[in-house]
């Protein structure tokens, strides 16, 4: 199920738009965004699963930038760094920022695909999570409203339990 | 994955008993496979009962302190249920100054001494230092004690660093307590100086004696005691029973019930949440003509 809502960033139109056929072709919800600028104001408007950005964008906001403005707008967005051969350093600085993974040019469609599909793993597995705590949750406070009411009814039966036996035995 | 068998069962659900109190039945065999699988292989192990047979044979211990840290649960969040939050914050806490200023001679400042007795990785603990400091605006002016305890040291190690992940703080923080009480590690947020140096953190076995914990105005004991058996919750809330102020509160899980377990315990109720004391012997109790 690739239900994934992705924004690509790149300046070289012709990546862009191989990122967009492609990740088409797999069901993938796409945006794209040729420069740091249109990215940023793409992320402000809307939500992304996944932000998939260039690290070296010259002038305006690079890919660092994108992460922070992707982090900021939505924690929850992830953010794939793609790197020239060079700026292997930079990606794992841009990690340490909160980028989950980065990968190196010519980009591997093969291995974007997988980078993919475990975030959406990730996803569903964090979305059961929440909606078992959810239902924990639920069933939790209808139970302790029922166990409430019935302990204090036992503690008040007792006290007069105990009083009748004071009474019985003088 | 290696399956356990009926006898394997016995003899490891007998052991994780003796070192945690913890009682597993045959419904839970899948948690003994899911959370001990690995240690098989880490202890070149062909069996779960040859990884008890090493774990007892082990002087160090710290076979022992592994499983520990695997079999017991940390499901916990900060603000976990508001209900008791709320109890402590307009309830508890203002009675116990109310009674303790009344009864003291000012010369000492009123102690409040809060004890987690089984506090995971800290969130329930300092939920509470939150809600004191948030109620005390003369904070200094009071002897407050915070005691945090778990039989799980890595649980102790991580509650005492006070670091959290986004799913951790996620649900139960109010952004503003967020902002507040915490500051922004990369992707994690770290517990700030003035709440963490409110709390110490300490190993401790709920099995064992209490000895040297002191003695204590509130009790947390929240969804701990549903892990062991009858008899043990027994001697649990025994030991309670005696390092609690005659005028202390015991809090227990909200899904939780003493009935049964323990008769020196009566419930009381405040708007939706119940907490315990300690009944007064009958004697004090015919004198109060308010009763």
């Amino acid at each position: 199920m690739n239900n994934l809502k992705i924004l690509a960033v790149d300046d070289d139109p012709s990546t862009l738009s191989l990122l967009e056929k492609k990740l088409k072709k797999e069901g993938y919800e796409i945006e794209t965004a040729g420069n740091g600028a249109d990215a940023v104001r793409l992320i402000s408007k809307y939500r992304f699963d996944v932000v998939l950005t260039d690290l070296m964008m010259p002038g305006g906001p690079d890919g660092i930038a994108v992460l922070e403005a992707a982090k900021e707008r939505h924690g929850n967005t992830e953010v794939i760094l793609i790197t020239g051969y060079a700026s292997v350093d930079n990606a794992v600085e841009a990690m340490k920022k909160g980028a989950s993974d980065y990968l190196q040019k010519p980009i591997n469609l093969e291995e974007l695909f997988l980078r993919l599909e475990k975030i959406c793993n990730l996803k569903t597995l964090v979305r059961d999570a929440s909606d078992l705590r959810e239902a924990m949750d639920v069933t939790e406070a209808t139970a302790s409203e029922t166990i409430q009411e019935l302990e204090i009814q036992v503690a008040m039966l007792q006290e007069k339990l105990q009083r009748i036996r004071e009474v019985i035995l003088k | 994955m290696t399956e356990i068998s009926p006898e394997e069962l016995n003899t490891v659900s007998k052991y994780i008993h003796e070192i945690t109190g913890i009682r597993l039945d045959q419904s839970k065999t899948y948690l003994i496979e899911t959370r001990l699988e690995s240690l098989l292989e880490e202890y070149d192990c062909v069996s779960y009962d040859e990884l008890q047979y090493k774990a007892r044979a082990d002087l160090t211990k710290s076979l022992q302190r592994k499983i520990i840290n695997r079999i017991t649960t940390n499901e916990t969040l900060f603000f976990r249920d508001a209900g008791p939050f709320e109890l402590l914050q307009h309830k508890i806490v203002p009675d116990l100054i109310d009674l303790r200023t009344v009864n003291s001679s000012g010369l000492f400042s009123v102690p409040i001494r809060i004890w987690s007795a089984a506090c995971s990785t800290g969130q329930e603990i300092y939920s509470i230092a939150v809600v004191l400091k948030e109620l005390l605006p003369d904070i200094e002016g009071y002897n407050i004690r915070l005691l945090g305890t778990d039989i799980s040291d890595e649980a102790i190690a991580k509650a005492s660093y006070g670091k959290y992940n986004k799913f951790e703080i996620e649900r139960g923080l109010s952004r503003y307590r967020l902002n507040k009480y915490f500051t922004p590690h990369g992707d994690m947020w770290k517990i700030k100086d003035e709440i963490r140096a409110m709390v110490s953190f300490k190993k401790f076995n709920l099995m064992h004696p209490l000895m040297g914990l002191g003695k204590f105005d509130i009790v947390f004991c929240r969804n701990v005691a549903i892990y062991f058996g009858l008899e043990d919750r027994k001697k649990l809330f025994d030991k309670i029973a005696k390092v609690l102020e005659p005028d202390g509160y015991l809090i227990i899980g909200s899904t939780e019930s003493l009935t049964g377990v323990h008769p020196g315990f009566e419930p009381k109720r405040h708007l939706r949440s119940i907490f315990y004391q300690l009944k007064r012997p009958i004697h004090e109790q015919s004198q109060d003509p308010g009763r």
